[in-house]
């Protein structure tokens, strides 16, 4: 009785790793985390193991916070991490530097030496971004590339007789115009300190390029003329009336990206992802369908005569390969699949965001309208400025005195000394 | 099967009993739990003790430089302050209304009775996200559900509760009072379920009625039940965090800040293991003092009532 419990026990195991079938072939797994999109990362993976048919990979879609950060660190901590993980380049990146491998070499030998060549400036810069002097080595590879914008509703700007506005004049005006006709009038979610970032990003290079790279790195102080301007500014937004009433408390995704696309809100600053909206599954509403009621504008000019602020950006997403993955040899192909190959191809057919080099496109049912935005914010990239922060303890700190200054219990001027001493101890620490 | 062939098989049974490894090393018994404890319990809270003796980089020993970066972290005084505010509001609130909705069903609702607990318990098996994104929602000044409702009658709200630095704590506590006293109320309906009937008889033969029923029968009778929600209270107040996280992410700067968001964003946002455990060792420490506390001032030993009323409360 005993021998035969044990061997129906056996034969019990032998099925299930089999998966039940004897015929069935092992095949070499990739495993993959990311929070990208699982719809279309799942075209991406369908792409690549169509060309490599012997591979399976394994994607884990993670919420990014917390879900992600705290799997990844987790991970980290017991050497357990995947073999690809997405990144965001600067501190998310280098927090893990240590569990990374250097990808140069890997480059070097899939797309010759010229590669970085064909990679836009911002992204170039961003990819070694934090790297302690004299690691030249990029830890992260990116997929693709973003701008910060300001979206609006065309069509309610129409029905409102509203234009373009072109100085932050304009703008104060086109937001009481927006909000006395029962719109909201630039939708921010203040709540989300990568929201407040973006915004303060682009008052601060339009008032002078830069200098919050020149701040974060040490070489100008926080408490610059301009960045206190910038500051000032950023507190005038809530102030004159251009967020609506209860910013502060509101989030971007869900609640602000609805609204927009239901045609509530008159504008919003998001990036060049917006675009993706219309790729969505249906229904979609009339605004959002081939983009058809949608433009972008750089933010306007602070001071009459002055210029609307630059296109600030770079990496949306990258990968990076662990030293766990290195050991794994197919893991490489698919992290050159997703960031040059027909990874990268899938997701840019979705409108997921702007690709990292100059030589790819989205391919398939894209409309002219989109093709033309697409153009616009292609030409503007290899201008971008820096958008990411090095240091996690700079960016948690400029959210914290963000906010502060918006609620008004912090000064500019206190509120960017506070982000000084944070940069100071950040930059000792290196 | 007779008497005699019963004592034989027992005897057998008893032999094996005796014979096998486990009767000769009994402490093999505990083993399954002692290792489920060290390994899920003991091992991580050994393995943040000694991270919060290291430094920002995770490497070197720092001694107790991460505690008193603490002491000196005005931050860590808000987060406490808020911790304060949280369980000194939170717990009575929802005990009161808990006891009061617990006690109108059970005494003063038949047909309906299973409608209304369903009702008040449905908050506490909601998704915090759902209730985060309706609650932040109801909150909004200018879009928001409640304002849609105030148009109608010509009011306009000009505050945003979780965007003011001095309202923003208050905004989430009052979210969590409403997602939560579903639970205080079915903890008091098993107890209210569980004082005899005779009890309620007598005291209406005697006189009691209304608020002396209350106060004098059913407050008393509920003792143990508002002793274990008090100790479920501090440790939930300090284990609270996804409400905050995904409400205002403990801003703005810093306003809503609570342990839970605060250890997070030093540990896994910011990368500084040291600091965030040494945090993570000051909140055990005080929920163990707390909690030791409460069991001392008022008294750990259950009476019999208390266990009757314990066993009641007890999933199994």
């Amino acid at each position: 009785m005993k021998k035969r419990i044990t061997l129906a026990f056996l034969l019990t195991t032998q099925l299930f790793l089999s998966g039940g079938n004897a015929e069935a072939q092992p095949k070499n797994q990739i495993t993959v985390w990311s929070w990208f999109i699982a719809s279309t990362m799942a075209k991406s993976i369908k792409a690549f193991q169509e060309k490599n048919p012997g591979l399976e990979v394994k994607y884990t879609y993670y919420n990014y916070s917390p879900e992600y950060i705290t799997a990844l660190k987790a991970a980290a901590a017991s050497n357990s991490l995947p073999d690809i993980i997405g990144l965001q380049p600067g501190s998310l990146t280098q927090q893990y530097r240590e569990q990374l491998a250097a990808l140069n070499s890997h480059a070097d030998r899939e797309w010759g030496a010229d590669w970085q060549s064909k990679i836009f400036p911002v992204n170039l810069k961003q990819m070694a971004m934090g790297n302690p002097p004299g690691d030249a080595s990029f830890y992260i590879l990116p997929q693709e590339s973003q701008i910060l914008v300001i979206w609006y509703n065309k069509e309610i700007f129409k029905k409102l007789n509203l234009q373009v506005p072109k100085t932050y004049k304009d703008l104060v005006i086109a937001c009481n115009k927006l909000t006395g006709g029962g719109f909201i009038p630039l939708y921010q979610g203040a709540a989300d300190g990568w929201q407040n970032e973006n915004v303060f990003l682009m008052l601060a290079n339009q008032l002078a390029s830069g200098v919050v790279d020149e701040a974060q790195n040490g070489k100008s102080p926080w408490t610059s003329p301009p960045l206190v301007k910038a500051m000032q500014a950023w507190a005038n937004l809530f102030k004159d009336g251009v967020f609506q009433q209860g910013a502060l408390g509101a989030h971007a995704y869900p609640t602000g990206a609805q609204l927009f696309a239901q045609g509530r809100v008159g504008m919003m600053a998001l990036g060049s992802w917006w675009m993706q909206e219309s790729k969505f599954p249906p229904p979609l509403s009339p605004f959002v369908q081939n983009m058809n009621g949608y433009d972008f504008f750089y933010f306007p000019a602070l001071e009459e005569g002055g210029k609307s602020s630059p296109p600030v950006g770079g990496i949306d997403i990258g990968y990076g390969m662990t030293k766990n993955g290195e050991k794994n040899p197919d893991a490489w192909k698919f992290l050159a699949s997703l960031v040059r190959g027909e990874g990268l191809q899938q997701a840019l057919n979705d409108l997921n965001d702007l690709p990292a080099t100059s030589d790819f496109e989205p391919q398939g049912d894209v409309t002219p309208n989109i093709k033309e935005m697409y153009r616009r914010f292609m030409a503007d990239l290899p201008h971008a400025e820096n958008q990411r922060f090095l240091s996690p303890q700079i960016s948690e700190e400029l959210d914290s005195v963000l906010g502060g200054v918006a609620a008004g219990s912090v000064t500019p001027e206190d509120g960017l000394k506070r982000v000084q001493a944070v940069t100071d101890k950040a930059l000792s620490k290196k | 099967m007779n008497k005699t062939a019963a004592a034989e098989s027992e005897k057998k049974l008893l032999q094996v009993r005796r014979g096998s490894w486990v009767e000769q090393f009994p402490y093999l018994y505990v083993l399954p739990a002692t290792l489920m404890f060290v390994g899920l319990v003991a091992y991580p809270i050994l393995w943040v003790i000694c991270e919060s003796f290291r430094g920002a980089n995770g490497k070197d020993f720092a001694g107790l430089d991460q505690y008193v970066r603490a002491l000196s972290d005005p931050v860590f005084w808000r987060v406490l302050r808020n911790m304060f505010y949280w369980g000194t509001i939170t717990i009575p609130l929802q005990m009161i209304l808990g006891g009061s909705i617990a006690y109108l069903i059970e005494r003063h609702t038949s047909k309906s009775r299973t409608f209304f607990r369903v009702m008040f318990f449905l908050p506490v098996v909601t998704s915090v996200s759902v209730v985060s994104i309706v609650w932040a929602q109801m909150y909004a000044p200018y879009y928001g559900i409640v304002q849609q409702y105030l148009r109608y009658i010509g009011v306009q709200l000009t505050i945003a509760p979780l965007g003011d630095p001095n309202t923003a704590i208050f905004a989430l506590i009052l979210v969590n009072i409403w997602q939560w006293t579903g639970f205080s109320m079915i903890m008091y309906i098993a107890g209210i379920n569980n004082i005899p009937s005779e009890l309620f008889d007598a005291a209406l033969i005697d006189g009691a009625h209304g608020w002396n029923l209350v106060l004098r029968i059913v407050v008393p009778l509920l003792s143990p039940v508002t002793r274990s929600l008090l100790l479920l209270g501090v440790i939930g107040t300090l284990q609270t965090f996804p409400i905050v996280h995904l409400m205002t992410g403990g801003g703005p700067d810093h306003a809503s800040e609570i342990f839970g968001t605060y250890i997070f964003k030093q540990g896994f946002v910011i990368g500084d293991f040291g600091y965030s455990s040494a945090l993570s060792v000051l909140v055990l420490f005080l929920a163990l003092g707390l909690s030791l506390l409460q069991i001392t001032v008022l008294g750990s030993r259950l009476g019999p009532q208390t266990r009757r009323s314990a066993s009641v409360l007890s999933p199994n």
